[in-house]
């Protein structure tokens, strides 16, 4: 999954304005009062969308999605939704490790070139047509042949073809260990229909096989999918889920207590410490893969210079940084992968250690210089963060001057190179590759800070074809460990994922890689009306 | 018919509209102009960070945003002439659909938050300019001033805190179309429409209150008082009456300024109206939305400017339409 709008909190701050405003205010409960006395009093009051959703689970998202096109979106809130509509052929468990979705089975050949998948017979699509082996072919050559968004999963791919309705045959240049990962990680990857493509519906109307069907939308307020009673897998047991937008996390927050949603991950991080000891809501914090980090721009001196780049390396306050940034529901790291991963390498090289910091800049002959801090406010921890990092370096002699920007600025900037030092996240990640080849390698599309170093080169190529899993963890490990000594990026520290949902719903999991499944929760809303 | 197009009234309309329709192209080119010199491709922020460049030539070429710009720009202006607004680069729905689907939303926010704000405004303001100088003037001051400097957010906040968390009387956030469900609707737009409200009622007092100042130290207010009019027919009659003009002109443009989106009550209530539209539009770089966008805020401008001068003569018969 792509760098998304997950992480939506702003850090808006109260102000006591003292006894005039709440005088103020009570005065007017008296109109209030008034006004609500001509409405019936409705406690928990649910929206009706004026169809049978009333008895849907109501889950509060921070934002809307921009559209409906899985292979086109790179929203994380498109992504919310979908993950319930869509199938792809295999699927990550809890445990991130893949498993059998559309496809119920499949071999790969002794070369290790030619994967061949059996798929489920007897699955439907939301429109009643059946799912067949042309499904799979024609959704990932459209991947392929429109260049679509997710195209890079498919570099190693020559040919895609159906030889009868139940197998898929996958033909590769190169062994690609990860293939699965790449075709399942996420429903970027989905099994799309052709009519529902051909038709334009898509952004709007999709059709999946998942265990929800799109229903209905309603701009700037909700998405309402219903029940597939045909799903492949185990029906839902809920009629339906309508997913509201809710991006003030003290509303959403606000509308879970009071009843009116079942669920929702748009809460403010600074609430999480009393959440945990409020029996009346069920809160899960829960260790993602994600990551957040610096990069300098080695195209610019005196950033170039691997001195320097480790003077700032442990010139920051990590753990101050995850304070600020997240209220300590973070866990800082000094490389990408979090403990308790199987690819996770453990490495602690760069402490906050001024004297050390300030050593590697006269060795490098770098006394008082400015530095060009980018950061958005489409993801205030950035912003946050550089605060705490300007404060860091400035007995080092840095001064950082702090350039907030909105995204769309943001992302053209990190494009044309011109920043000295960047904070960014990187989301949804299972395999490796997902992690390291696109952001260190030399030729990866997303170096902006031109890192490039031959032998973390030869290791990430090595990565992708190595198909002995113990080898391959000791070449990511070894790349790793270059990439964070010569300081390509700054590692900082691995968010949570934060949701909470009512004491009515059970048996929803939240999983480290933020896909939001609703298919195996049932919902019991006890007296609530 | 020649005699209707030379009456005063529909040769007033007929100029305006002509002049309105003028100042929309002026907008359109503007806002095409502007949307397009503002860093930041739509392209890239649809891709996200983590796309090849082959994807990106793409969707580019895809959007149509691979043109010369002048020929984008004449395309644009052609169509929208027609009435065709384009489609939105984020999921190719039509732009006037996605602005009418918008609009009931901001239009009952806009509406429901006026209309407390002249029930407070009106009463308040008159009631302190009579007492000028007097304890209830000073209170009413202070009040106003806080109206006007507390942050709609956080005002937003409490009324969600007290009425839909601890007295659970009102709905949190959320919006229900009048005409599904009056109900709902206005249990729904109780909260945003009291913070609009609030916030605009309390500019609109201290604009109220020396109106009617003004007008209360004018000679023949005293002479209406001199020759012993009852005092309320000398304030209903002489005094308020007269200071209607300004207030008008102030109610047109908190009017038009709900209208054109109040972003922060729409996050904070969930609210999907105009507001939000926009900021997610500009934010996403995607240049149809924001250009219709304005362009209807434009046009609501322009209505509301007719409509408060169409009822300045109707308040005041000396006023006419030429």
């Amino acid at each position: 999954m792509d760098l998304t709008r997950r992480f939506k909190h702003r850090g808006q701050r109260v102000e006591a304005f003292g006894v005039m405003a709440m005088r103020r205010l009570a005065r007017l409960v008296a109109v209030v009062v008034a006004l609500s006395g001509l409405t019936a009093c409705s406690t928990g009051e649910r929206v009706d969308l004026g169809d049978d959703s009333s008895g849907n689970l109501i889950a509060a998202i921070a934002g809307e999605p921009d559209q409906l096109d899985p292979h086109k979106t790179s929203a994380y809130f498109s992504f919310e939704v979908l993950e319930n509509v869509f199938d792809t052929l295999v699927e990550p468990d809890a445990n991130l490790e893949m498993k059998p979705a559309l496809a119920e089975s499949w071999d790969v050949s002794g070369d290790q070139l030619t994967w061949t998948f059996h798929l489920r017979r007897g699955v439907t699509f939301h429109d009643g047509s059946p799912f067949t082996a042309d499904d799979v072919v024609y959704s990932y050559r459209r991947i392929i042949d429109e260049q679509l968004t997710n195209v890079d999963k498919f570099s190693a791919v020559t040919d895609v073809s159906a030889p009868n309705a139940d197998t898929v045959v996958i033909r590769l240049k190169q062994p690609t260990p990860n293939l699965l990962t790449n075709i399942g990680g996420f429903k970027g990857m989905a099994i799309v229909s052709r009519r529902n493509v051909e038709s334009g519906e898509i952004t709007t109307h999709p059709i999946g096989t998942g265990p929800f069907s799109f229903s209905g939308q309603k701009s700037g307020d909700s998405i309402t999918l219903k029940a597939n009673p045909s799903y492949w897998g185990t029906p839902p047991k809920i009629s339906g889920v309508t997913f509201r937008f809710i991006s003030e996390p003290t509303t959403a927050l606000s509308a879970l207590q009071a009843g009116e949603v079942d669920w929702t991950d748009s809460i403010p991080p600074q609430r999480v410490a009393q959440l945990r000891d409020d029996d009346s809501i069920n809160l899960a914090v829960t260790p993602s893969n994600d990551y957040w980090y610096l990069a300098l721009n080695e195209a610019r001196k005196p950033w170039s210079d691997v001195r320097v780049r480790q003077a700032i390396a442990y010139g920051i306050d990590r753990d101050a940084i995850v304070a600020a940034t997240s209220y300590g529901t973070a866990a800082a790291n000094q490389l990408a992968i979090p403990e308790g991963n199987p690819w996770y390498t453990a490495y602690d090289r760069y402490g906050y250690d001024i004297e050390k910091a300030k050593g590697l800049l006269r060795d490098a002959g770098v006394t008082d210089t400015d530095l060009d801090m980018l950061v958005t406010s489409e993801y205030p921890e950035t912003v946050t963060a550089a605060q705490v990092i300007a404060d860091n370096l400035a007995p080092l002699g840095i001064t950082v001057n702090i350039r907030t920007v909105d995204f769309a600025t943001w992302l053209d900037e990190q494009n044309t190179g011109n920043f000295d030092m960047l904070m960014m996240g990187w989301l949804g990640n299972i395999d490796p590759d997902d992690f390291y080849y696109a952001q260190h390698h030399t030729d990866g599309t997303s170096n902006a800070q031109k890192f490039s170093d031959p032998e973390v080169d030869r290791l990430l190529d090595g990565g992708r074809v190595e198909t002995n899993h113990q080898a391959r963890a000791g070449l990511y490990s070894r790349a790793a460990t270059i990439i964070a000594d010569k300081v390509s990026y700054i590692y900082l520290y691995n968010p949570s994922v934060i949701q909470a949902w009512s004491t009515g719903l059970s048996g929803f999991e939240s999983r480290r890689d933020g896909a939001i499944r609703f298919r195996t929760t049932t919902l019991d809303r006890g007296e609530t009306s | 018919m020649t005699r209707f197009v030379t009456h005063p009234i529909a040769r007033f309309l007929a100029r305006r509209l002509v002049y309105s329709a003028v100042v929309l192209i002026g907008v359109l080119v503007v806002v095409f102009a502007l949307v397009h010199l503002v860093p930041g491709d739509p392209v890239r922020i649809a891709l996200g960070t983590r796309y090849s460049p082959q994807a990106y030539d793409a969707l580019r070429s895809a959007s149509g945003l691979d043109k010369p710009i002048v020929e984008q720009f004449f395309s644009y202006i052609g169509s929208a002439l027609t009435g065709d607004l384009g489609v939105s680069f984020r999921n190719g729905d039509p732009v006037t659909e996605i602005l009418l689907e918008r609009l009931p939303a901001t239009i009952s926010l806009a509406v429901a938050g006026i209309v407390i704000a002249l029930l407070i405004a009106l009463p308040a303001g008159i009631w302190s300019a009579l007492r000028e100088g007097r304890i209830s003037d000073a209170i009413i001051r202070i009040a106003s001033q806080f109206g006007v400097s507390v942050p709609d957010f956080w005002m937003g906040i409490l009324l969600i805190a007290l009425f839909a968390t601890t007295l659970g009387w009102l709905p949190t956030s959320g919006y229900q179309p009048l005409l599904d469900n009056p109900g709902g609707w206005l249990r729904h737009i109780v909260l945003p429409a009291l913070t609009v409200g609030l916030v605009a009622g309390a500019i609109m007092t201290r604009y109220v209150r020396s109106a009617v100042l003004e007008v209360a130290s004018m000679g023949y207010v005293r002479t209406a008082r001199s020759k012993g009019l009852p005092p309320r027919v000398v304030t209903f009659r002489h005094t308020v009456r007269n200071a209607l003009i300004p207030v008008l002109t102030i109610t047109g443009i908190q009017l038009a300024t709900i209208l054109g989106g109040v972003i922060v009550v729409e996050v904070v209530f969930a609210w999907p109206g105009l507001g939000r539209l926009v900021y997610n539009a500009v934010a996403a770089r995607d240049y149809p939305v924001i250009q219709g966008a304005v362009l209807l805020i434009a046009a609501l401008f322009l209505l509301i400017n007719l409509i408060v001068d169409v009822l300045y003569a109707v308040v005041d018969p000396r006023i006419r339409l030429s």
